[in-house]
């Protein structure tokens, strides 16, 4: 009786590989445009527009030169050129560009087109939506000198607002340390804090952006945020992107935030 | 039908069977000899006359016979035949009868109470028995027995995963199953996620599962009724029992508190992983980076006192109260995350003569949930509960040898918290709650009939009539139930059921699993009330000189207002969370074989089940209907029990079934995001549910070695859970490959799976 005891942990140990590839044969997938452009005060236009692709098809996304883009604001419609590119300030890559800086006050709204192959026309607005302002920066230590930071700020009693918070450490050419977003659903109108857990130490530099987005925005990355853990979660309900654009895939928006950096130090 | 032409059609019915010979009513109460136990489905009979009964859930039998002298004969599976000669004269008269267990009870491997006979002669159908006994026997995963995953071997009845303890009956969610303890509801009935049930098996009798057919006076869920009673404490002294096993213990203690006249039972059982692994934490914690292992545990316990003060009148008093507890502490950072059922129940059975019963129980139920966070100075706390008063009676009354007519009525009402948040800081410059707090009645009235109208056939009808009010608005329904039998021979049974099912609660689910943050929400003016219609046609043949029952049944369910959500709802923390719900419909259908063998050396069963179960809402998939993740093409048990010798049992299970329908993204596109960099993958999704996970299968063995202990009974029951080590498929995702410069350079599809093979093995002692 003994011996078979013993053995029972052996075959547990053995057995533990709970993982294996398997082969999934997926239907066939019709290539659909996906726009991304994110306007911002003082800039330039960019846009990117791109295919989506059968899930196992390889990596790299194909270009489309041959598609148009149009922001029309006002009584204008400017040309985005085909010319791909990478913008150092904003970390993202482009296909198409123009020249004309963007100059908007809030409540404006901008319009964009984008005509593909095969017909296929994509189109979206949005409206340019005010700064709200970091009112209060402020961090507490805990006895392992480890420092939680505070992100105060009073949202807008007069309208819904959805918000994303970010913090970058260090540089924003790294991924974000706190990345989330939310509406005022449960705090409109008063002085709202968000809060971190103990990450910082003494020397810290930290790069806080308080984006004030709107609605498709905040609907967007959730859905996409939804759609990413269902794949790999068992409990998950599959999700539908919730574009803000028609007759494809995609978010135009415009960016509009506040953002501080500060260095930790000892004494607040 | 109009309510008062039905009422008139039961009268009718009444009326055209009056006019019997004097007869006189013998009844009374059979119960086991050693711990005086009733026995349920004891078969007692006069051959003579070619009549007899069967006892109910109290163990208590009637008949109805004309004047004079016969031989009263009981049988029960396990124990020894009973013969007295009564005399029938111009009263009604009283027999208790105790049955001695056959001498070696382990002569035959029993796996049900009631006799094949019983079975096919019963009017009802669809419904699955188990006792307490029965799970024992059989193999479990980690050793822990568990009635509802044994009931998951039975045909119409699915898991909703590998180890799930959710019950899936005949295209029903986990939400549409009525589970009641002693009369009262338990409203989440597993820990740890779904894993194990919250019935420990040694506080508990027998179960009995509806599938459809369900009787009058069951009410409030559309897809099964799971009435679990406990067990008696012992009327002849006292007993201790309990098990040591490989993640828990359990210590049940039950005895008499005066000999005839009351009894206790107490029992409860815990997990202990927790001191294994606050042992681990407790050695790292100095380690740099070391991530301590969150603590979980869950307990429950079980009381039950049963006061006989006259004759005439048993008075019960249950009690359940189960937690589980996860907690996490870390440096600044503290999370708790608790919930369980609360249960207690007076039940009073009053016997006003031989012919005329009423059983009235008071019951509070609740459910709740609490999820604790505190960061530094920011408390964070959510919780949810629904909580039950209810008051019911049930009358039954046998005005004739060949009715049985049930009546009464039962008052719920409930309380539920939906989402209560506080966000709170120590300053006090932080805070603010969200949530609602809804208040509900339901009621329910029936009355049915149980019509032996010859020999042949025999008939079940009634109608039910319940109602809810919540918010000002209320809505009211008439739930017609009929069954039929009819006995083409000595050895064949036809059978047909109808049943007409409302629902008005629902279970705030948005995922595929049962976790404990479901919450409960009362039908409201923009919440309909859910219901379903299901009948069943059914063919029952005995066999092999009654050695084998083979039973087919098909059945057809429709499902109206079925509850579902927006993608991406917020069902946590939301004040209109009513928006969040979509309505649409469902059907679900199928044909179940069951071939049972309960008697000999070798016993058990196999199980085939042919179904099809699909949900359509206008919001969801495009409209177009689509499989639940649940629906099972083909669903095989097969159950084999054998005694090998006196002191060793051996047991197998194989269970086969088609793969879980699931949602696979089909494309994706590329995400920048404002943060740039490589560009981020987002999944497309297309059809719901559009694609099969592989078959699952998996053979359990299981064997019971009777130990001789000094004093009292002790056996060790080995189990192996998945025997031959199949990797059965819990659910699949799509990777991305990278290489060496964490570059993508591709995506495969991984399948996971949960249970390896699993040894266990479980002290348990009785004394």
């Amino acid at each position: 009786m003994k011996r078979i005891l013993y053995l029972l942990p052996l075959v547990f140990l053995l057995s533990c590989d709970m993982e294996k590839e398997i082969e999934v044969v997926l239907p066939p997938h019709e290539p659909q445009l996906v726009v991304e452009c994110y306007l911002e005060n003082g800039y330039t236009f960019e846009a990117t527009v791109l295919e989506s692709s059968s899930y196992f098809d390889p990596p790299t996304a194909p270009a489309i030169p041959s598609t148009e883009v149009y922001i029309m604001y006002r009584d204008k419609r400017v040309q985005l050129n085909y010319n791909p590119g990478y913008n150092n300030r904003t970390n993202r890559y482009y296909t198409h560009k123009s020249s004309t800086r963007m100059n908007a006050k809030p409540g404006e709204t901008y319009r964009i087109e984008v005509i593909g192959t095969k017909d296929r026309v994509v189109t979206g607005f949005t409206t340019i939506l005010p700064k709200v302002p970091i009112s209060e920066l402020e961090w507490k230590f805990n006895d392992k000198d480890k420092a939680l930071l505070l992100t105060t700020f009073q949202d807008d009693p007069d309208m819904t607002n959805y918000y994303r918070y970010m913090t970058h450490v260090g540089s924003m050419k790294k991924n974000a340390r706190r990345d989330f977003v939310t509406d005022d659903n449960l705090t409109n109108g008063k002085v709202t804090t968000y809060g971190s857990a103990y990450d910082y130490e003494v020397g810290d530099t930290l790069i806080l952006s308080l984006f004030n987005i709107e609605k498709q925005y905040y609907d967007f990355l959730r859905s996409v945020s939804d759609a990413r853990n269902a794949n790999g979660n068992p409990f998950s309900q599959p999700t539908k992107i919730k574009s803000s654009v028609q007759g494809g895939i995609g978010i135009f928006t415009n960016l509009v935030y506040d953002r501080k950096t500060v260095i930790i130090k000892e004494d607040n | 039908m109009p309510l008062t032409r039905y009422l008139l059609f039961i009268c009718f019915i009444l009326l055209s069977s009056a006019g019997f010979a004097q007869r006189y009513t013998v009844s009374g109460i059979v119960r086991s000899a050693t711990d005086s136990q009733p026995l349920i489905g004891a078969t007692v009979a006069v051959p003579e006359l070619k009549t007899g009964a069967s006892t109910d859930t109290r163990g208590f039998y009637t008949l109805s016979l004309p004047a004079g002298s016969y031989q009263l004969q009981v049988t029960y599976i396990g124990y020894q035949p009973y013969s007295q000669t009564i005399t029938v004269n111009s009263s009604a008269q009283t027999i208790a009868i105790a049955l001695q267990p056959t001498e070696n009870k382990l002569q035959e491997v029993i796996v049900e109470t009631n006799s094949l006979e019983q079975k096919l002669n019963d009017n009802r159908m669809s419904v699955e028995q188990l006792s307490s006994r029965e799970a024992k026997l059989l193999p479990a995963l980690f050793g822990e027995v568990d009635l509802i995953k044994t009931l998951q071997l039975k045909p119409g009845v699915q898991s909703g995963g590998e180890g799930s303890s959710g019950l899936y009956v005949r295209g029903g969610g986990p939400d549409q199953n009525l589970v009641l303890l002693d009369d009262a509801v338990i409203y989440n009935p597993s820990h740890l996620f779904g894993f194990f049930s919250v019935f420990n098996p040694d506080a508990i009798r027998n179960v009995e599962l509806y599938k459809g057919g369900f009787p009058a006076q069951f009410g409030g869920r559309l897809s099964s009724v799971l009435d679990v009673r406990m067990n008696r404490g012992n009327n002849e002294k006292i007993g201790v029992n309990g098990g040591i096993g490989l993640i828990s213990s359990r210590l049940t203690i039950d005895g008499p508190i005066k000999k005839d006249k009351a009894t206790f039972l107490i029992s409860g059982r815990r997990t202990y992983v927790d001191t294994f692994t606050r042992l681990i934490n407790k050695v790292n914690k100095d380690k740099k980076d070391y991530s301590p292992i969150p603590d979980y545990y869950f307990y429950d316990f079980n009381a039950r006192l049963d006061y006989k003060p006259t004759p005439y009148d048993e008075i019960s008093l249950s009690g359940y109260f189960g937690r589980d507890f996860f907690t996490f502490n870390d440096a600044g950072f503290s999370f708790s995350f608790n919930w369980g059922n609360t249960m207690g129940a007076l039940n009073w059975r009053h016997t006003f003569n031989p012919r005329l019963f009423v059983n009235t129980s008071l019951s509070a139920t609740g459910y709740e949930y609490n999820i604790n966070n505190k960061i530094d100075v920011f408390s964070f706390n959510l919780r949810s509960d629904v909580q039950d008063v209810t008051l019911k009676t049930d009358f039954e009354w046998r005005p004739a040898e060949k009715h049985t007519i049930k009546f009464g009525a039962a008052g719920i009402k409930h309380g539920f918290t939906v989402g209560r948040l506080n966000f709170d800081s120590d300053d006090d410059l932080q805070n603010f709650s969200a949530g609602n707090t809804y208040q509900a009645t339901e009621f329910g009235a029936y009355l049915s009939d149980d019509f032996q109208l010859n020999a042949q056939l025999s008939l079940n009808y009634g109608l039910r009539f319940s109602g809810f009010n919540s918010q000002g608005k209320t809505y009211t329904a008439l739930e017609p139930r009929a069954a039929a039998r009819y006995s083409l021979s000595t050895n064949t049974s036809l059978k047909a059921s109808y049943a007409s099912m409302m629902q008005y609660i629902h279970l705030v689910a948005n995922s595929g699993a049962s976790l404990p943050t479901d919450i409960w929400f009362p039908s409201t003016p923009r919440v309909k009330p859910q219901r379903s219609q299901q009948l069943a046609l059914g063919v029952s043949h005995l066999f092999g000189d009654g050695k084998y029952l083979i039973t087919n049944e098909l059945y057809y369910k429709w499902m109206h207002r079925q509850i579902d959500f927006r993608d991406g709802a917020n069902v946590f923390v939301n004040d209109s969370l009513e928006n969040e719900f979509l309505f649409g419909k469902g059907e679900s259908y199928g044909n179940e074989i069951y071939l049972e063998k309960i008697k000999g050396r070798t016993t058990g069963w196999l199980g085939y089940t042919l179904s099809w179960t699909y949900r359509q809402f206008d919001e969801i998939n495009d409209g177009r209907r689509f499989p639940t993740r649940y629906d099972r093409r083909h669903d095989i048990s097969l159950v084999l029990l054998h005694k090998l010798n006196k002191r060793l049992h051996l047991t197998g299970a194989f269970v086969y079934g088609t793969g879980n329908a699931f949602s696979l993204p089909v494309a994706r596109f590329p995400l920048q995001d404002v943060q740039g960099k490589e560009p981020g993958i987002v999944p497309i999704y297309s059809d719901r549910n559009s694609f099969r996970l592989q078959a699952s299968h998996r053979l359990d063995l299981g064997a019971v070695w009777k130990l001789k202990p000094k004093r009292g009974e002790a056996d060790l029951t080995f189990s192996a859970y998945n025997a031959y080590n199949r990797r059965n498929p819990y659910f699949v995702y799509f990777e991305q490959m990278r290489d060496d410069e964490d570059q993508t350079i591709g995506f495969r599809a991984k399948q996971v799976s949960l249970f390896p093979v699993i040894p266990s093995v479980t002290y348990n002692f009785k004394f």
